[in-house]
């Protein structure tokens, strides 16, 4: 047991310093000077200037040099400052870790919100028109681009209904983009519990506890919906994985100070420490996370301990 | 800290889920003021930045030496009087008594010397600083900051009036970490980047700036900025009254021109030049001839008028309208009119018919007007036989870009366009003169000409100025084609009053007044 | 596997999902492959109508800021978005597809850290990959399609690293590897055959994310370049005239809407008869 563990920090380890050198090396692949990139609105920025700002980055070193320079900063905590306004990369980052979190919960919430009640319903009536309809529903939220959504949501609900705000960061602007995300995911959410229930009710205890004659809610809401939930779980935490890295768009579009808008700002100026910085950080809770997943599993299922 | 505001937005949430949709907008009190821009500044450090939107929010925080007057002739800031020695080497400034930092310090010669030679130590690799131009040294006798320059520098003063030459007070620099403090009309309070800008009203301000009626205190107290990157939403935000004062959708201006309920600000001083250059190191665009019949081919008219629909004028010269010395008649005499049936003659001459038209590529950097006009320069260009194909990237890797292209020597030719801004037509300089803004430097007679612009002043200077100018267009260079050309537009509510645009599109908010 | 299938198929009936899907699509490409016939403009023609005019019997779709006709626009910017779509799934499926078959049949210390980085590629958002690589390759149709593939690859190398590993703890393959074949024929011959059909269907989920990805490049200004009329970039340039013609907003956006709607039915429905991590589980 205390075998796996370790081998698992191991491959866990070993995965985030090959994240970190090659995102290293990221400056390097890539065409382009991040210096002119940033002097790009600085007409008056002579040769000179950009000559020493190259030598501030450490840009006139060779190239293993300032992928070991890198490895050991990032190693030591220290991510480095932006290129455009010269503020800690870690600081930027941690900044927008609270929206981003926020904007993941409470659109994953909605998501969970529409889309369990509309499985259920699909499942209780697999087969018939109801099914049909509400899966037909659910797949439509995720067909609908989100940039266009979020637009026509801007000019309905706070443009024409005077209802919720246009922009910002404050909790009561999250609604919107929250909503936007909830009706994109609810489909995956819905397709997982009718297929999930769909299974229960096909096991045996199902049939017994139908023919010892409880009633059909007591049957659907207690014991098929309770296993079904666990399988659910599993997509949450997927979903949940992927919106923590940032809805670029919906963050743009409703002007929502996340992670994706940083990371996408960063990369339009060519922000090569912001870039790396945002690869390393998320890169390597992704692999913490999926290492303490893979940890719990082994002690959960007793097959994989064994293997 | 994190895990409060975290919490914070859970509760936030807990909150809106159960009132449900029954929020109201937050109604600002009468003399707080919010503004709604597309960009972020990068940084609120003068020295550290050089974008229009870090500018425009450094100017409201730190003031300028001098100021300028509409007419472009130098006013008292900071600096009560100055003057230069007879070789044009050494200038000196008398600053004024009981200026005060937002901290409550002192602005004295002294703490104008330690900002002077901050922007010009190499240590601070301020982007800006070749603008400073060539000083070799400052001092302090009594209240008089002396500067001495290597080398006469005309364009000194103009300079020191502009946005880019903020006077942050020491004490902002003092320690590592840069603390945005300065003498300007409003202090600065707090900033979450990308998010919003808090700005409160200076009491103990005075003003000099001969473009700002009011000589004391800004009428407004808070002046909160918010970005919001989506145009559809920030004209969303001016409609519902969520912000008092955005940066307008160029499709919605002209509209909002025509509705009483709205007012739009569009920037007379921009100091602003949208232009188009050549690849003339390639073939056959190293041919002036035609260069001109590319020229000659782009409707002016219909990029000013269809593309920036109306809000922008077509302009002539190298070096925006309204700057020292441009003389748009003048220019117009130089430059090619609009002809492509002269122009398709050129090209079919040259042997580029329907069936063998010239490739070549067009390249942009994203922006709105922009994009529709090398739409239409796009059709311009095919109907003289050019066929281009457009290429836009954002502004960054534009540039990027353009600096490795201008280095080329053969490969497929390319058209492109770009917009520059300042104070003084001194900024030919840095595009025109070897290895120049993104390699766009010419040759050596031109080399020669920006440096002895620089050395002279008054009438000899602007003529000379006209002789780069002249020289640019007769060989086609470079095409003049609208100004201004970003950032110029402003739009509020009926409310806001006395909001005014000063130069390179700064935003003045002193004699701004709400009507309830 | 395939009996399964056909099985399943056969018992259940094509659902009304598929058929509904199945129509669309058919509607969709055809008037796609068709719309040089169909549009009544060239879609890049300036002043073929009066500017922002309201739909009508000349102009279907109304007209956008140039005058240029809003109906052959969509209607040749489809065949933009398909192929966009077809590009970037079967180069990503075959990128990713054989990361997926390397990670599973090359030794234990390959697998482990290849599947962590697949991982590590996954968990970040398919737009934001894209929109790197966009912002790194330069903007235009070829990288943008490229971008969109490469933003896929880390979905279809788990994809296939599923159903591989799956295949590989049958007992033919024991057999296999027993009467001497190498790896390299072995998944040539056998695996692929066996997982081929499944990964057919999950390609289809693929291809309306895809457009989707490429409509949300438009957008942002970083996929398909003017004047190419893709129905991101339509939305693009015409989100600003929500208030005055919003037919430039209309037409685009639903043409999305229902070809990736289409798709999804398609493959949704499709998805539970083939996903290896239904199958064995209670």
């Amino acid at each position: 047991m205390l075998f796996l563990i370790s081998k698992r920090v191991l491959v866990a380890f070993a995965t985030v310093l090959v994240v970190i050198v090659l995102s290293g090396l990221l400056i390097h692949v890539v065409p382009g000077d991040p210096v002119t990139a940033m002097m790009a609105q600085s007409v008056s920025a002579t040769p000179e200037v950009m000559a020493e700002m190259r030598a501030r980055l450490g840009l006139d070193l060779p190239v293993w040099q300032q992928v070991m320079l890198y490895l050991t900063h990032v190693l030591q905590g220290d991510l480095g400052t932006t290129i455009r306004g010269n503020e800690p990369v870690l600081r930027l980052l941690m900044q927008r870790v609270p929206n981003t979190f926020a904007l993941a919960v409470s659109g994953l919430g909605l998501a969970l919100a529409i889309g369990i009640p509309l499985g259920f319903l699909a499942a209780v009536n697999r087969g018939r028109m109801v099914d049909t309809v509400v899966m037909f529903i659910a797949v439509l939220g995720v067909s609908i681009p989100a940039f266009w959504l979020g637009l026509i949501m801007i000019q309905v609900f706070a443009l024409k209904l005077h209802w919720l705000p246009v922009a910002g960061s404050n909790w009561r602007n999250i609604l919107l983009p929250a909503l936007t995300l909830g009706l994109t995911y609810c489909a995956l959410v819905a397709r997982m519990t009718r297929s999930a229930l769909v299974d229960v009710l096909e096991e045996d205890y199902i049939r017994t506890a139908r023919a010892k004659g409880l009633r059909e809610h007591e049957v659907l809401l207690v014991h098929a919906l309770r296993p079904a939930l666990i399988s659910i779980v599993t997509v949450v935490g997927l979903v949940f994985a992927y919106l923590l890295g940032g809805q670029v768009i919906v963050e743009n579009v409703f002007s929502w100070n996340g992670i994706g808008r940083l990371a996408v700002q960063a990369m339009l100026e060519r922000d090569y420490p912001m870039i790396q910085g945002f690869i390393v950080v998320f890169a390597t809770s992704v692999v913490i996370v999926s290492m303490l997943i893979d940890i719990l599993y082994s002690f959960l299922d007793p097959r994989m301990r064994q293997k | 800290m994190k895990q409060h505001r975290l919490s914070k937005h859970i509760c936030g949430l807990l909150a809106a889920a159960a009132f449900g949709t029954g929020l109201s907008l937050s109604v600002a009190a009468a003399a707080d003021l919010i503004v709604a821009r597309a960009v972020d500044a990068d940084s609120l450090d003068p020295d550290k930045t050089s974008t229009t939107q870090s500018l425009q929010m450094t100017n409201l925080i730190y003031d300028t030496l001098v100021t300028m007057g509409e007419d472009g002739t130098v006013h008292p800031g900071i600096a009560s009087e100055w003057s230069m020695s007879e070789d044009g080497k050494t200038y000196s400034f008398t600053i004024r008594d009981g200026v005060k930092c937002h901290d409550g310090s002192t602005f004295d010669a002294a703490a104008a010397k330690a900002r002077v030679d901050r922007a010009v130590d190499p240590a601070t690799v301020n982007p800006d600083r070749s603008l400073w131009g060539p000083i070799t040294g400052t001092s302090v006798e009594g209240k008089v900051l002396k500067v001495s320059m290597s080398e006469p520098y005309s364009p000194f003063m103009s300079f020191l009036t502009g946005i880019q030459a903020g006077f942050v007070c020491p004490s902002s620099f003092a320690a590592a970490e840069f603390k945005p403090i300065g003498t300007g009309p409003f202090k600065f309070v707090s900033w979450t980047r990308n998010d919003s800008l808090q700005l409160q009203s200076n009491a103990d301000y005075k003003n000099f700036n001969p473009l700002i009626e009011n000589p004391g205190k800004p009428h407004i107290d808070q002046l909160t900025f918010k970005v919001i990157p989506e145009a559809v939403a920030r004209m969303a935000a001016l409609r519902s009254g969520e912000a008092d004062l955005v940066e307008p959708s160029l499709e919605e201006t002209a509209d909002l021109k025509s509705d009483s309920n709205f007012k739009v600000y569009a920037a007379e001083l921009s100091g602003q030049q949208v232009l188009a250059a050549f690849s003339w190191k390639i073939k056959p665009l190293d041919n002036p001839d035609i260069r001109k019949a590319i020229g000659m081919a782009m409707n002016r008219d219909a990029y000013a008028n269809i593309a920036f629909e109306g809000l922008v004028h077509t302009s002539n010269c190298p070096v925006a309208p309204k700057l020292f010395s441009t003389d748009e008649a003048l220019c117009a005499t130089w430059g090619v009119k609009y002809d492509p049936d002269g122009a398709k003659a050129i090209m079919e001459a040259a042997g580029y018919t329907a069936d063998k038209p010239l490739k070549i590529r067009l390249l942009a950097h994203k922006l709105s007007g922009w994009d529709q006009m090398h739409q239409i320069m796009q059709q311009d260009l095919a109907a003289i036989n050019v066929q281009a194909e457009i290429e836009t990237r954002e502004v960054a890797a534009h540039f990027d870009h353009m600096s490795s292209e201008n280095k080329r020597t053969d490969g497929e030719p390319f058209v492109w366009t770009m917009g520059m801004s300042g104070v003084d037509p001194d900024y030919l300089n840095f595009l025109w003169k070897r290895p120049g803004f993104v390699e766009m430097g010419l040759n050596e007679q031109v080399d020669a000409m920006l440096d002895e612009q620089r050395r002279l002043s008054g009438d000899a200077r602007a003529a000379k100025i006209h002789d780069i100018e002249k020289y640019l267009m007769e060989n086609s260079y470079t095409m003049p084609l609208l100004s201004p050309g970003w950032n110029w537009l402003m739009a509020s509510n009926a409310k806001v009053e006395g909001f005014k645009l000063g130069f390179m599109v700064s935003l003045l908010f002193n004699d701004v007044t709400l009507k309830q | 596997m395939s009996i399964s299938t056909e099985i399943s198929l056969r018992r259940r009936g094509l659902p009304l999902g598929v058929l509904l899907g199945l129509g669309l699509a058919i509607f969709i490409i055809a008037a796609a492959l068709l719309s040089n016939y169909l549009a009544p403009f060239d879609p890049t023609r300036m002043a073929a109508g009066p500017r922002l005019a309201a739909p009508s019997s000349a102009h279907w779709f109304g007209t956008d800021e140039f005058g240029r006709d809003l109906f052959s626009r969509v209607l040749v910017g489809g065949r933009l978005s398909l192929g966009i779509g077809i590009f970037a799934v079967v180069s990503g499926l075959v990128i990713g597809g054989l990361m997926g078959l390397i990670a599973a049949f090359s030794g234990r210390a390959v697998e482990a850290v290849l599947l962590r980085l697949i991982d590590v590629l996954y968990s970040f958002p398919d737009t934001l990959i894209a929109l790197a690589l966009v912002a790194f390759l330069g903007p235009g149709i070829e990288n943008a399609t490229l971008a969109i593939a490469i933003s896929l690859v880390p979905f279809y190398a788990r994809v296939t690293y599923g159903l591989a590993a799956a295949e590989r703890a049958k007992p033919y393959i024991e057999a296999a590897r027993l009467a001497g074949i190498r790896t390299g024929r072995l998944v040539r011959v056998h695996v692929m055959p066996n997982i081929g059909q499944s990964l057919i269907v999950m390609g289809t989920l693929g291809f309306s994310s895809a457009i989707l990805s490429a409509a949300g490049l438009s957008f942002l200004g970083l996929g398909v370049q003017p004047p190419s009329p893709e129905w991101g970039a339509i939305l693009a340039s015409g989100r600003n005239y929500i208030n005055k013609a919003p037919w430039i907003l209309i037409f685009p956006g639903v043409a999305i809407c229902v070809t990736v709607l289409s798709f999804n039915l398609i493959g949704d429905s499709l998805r539970d008869l083939v996903d290896p991590r239904r199958k064995g589980r209670p």
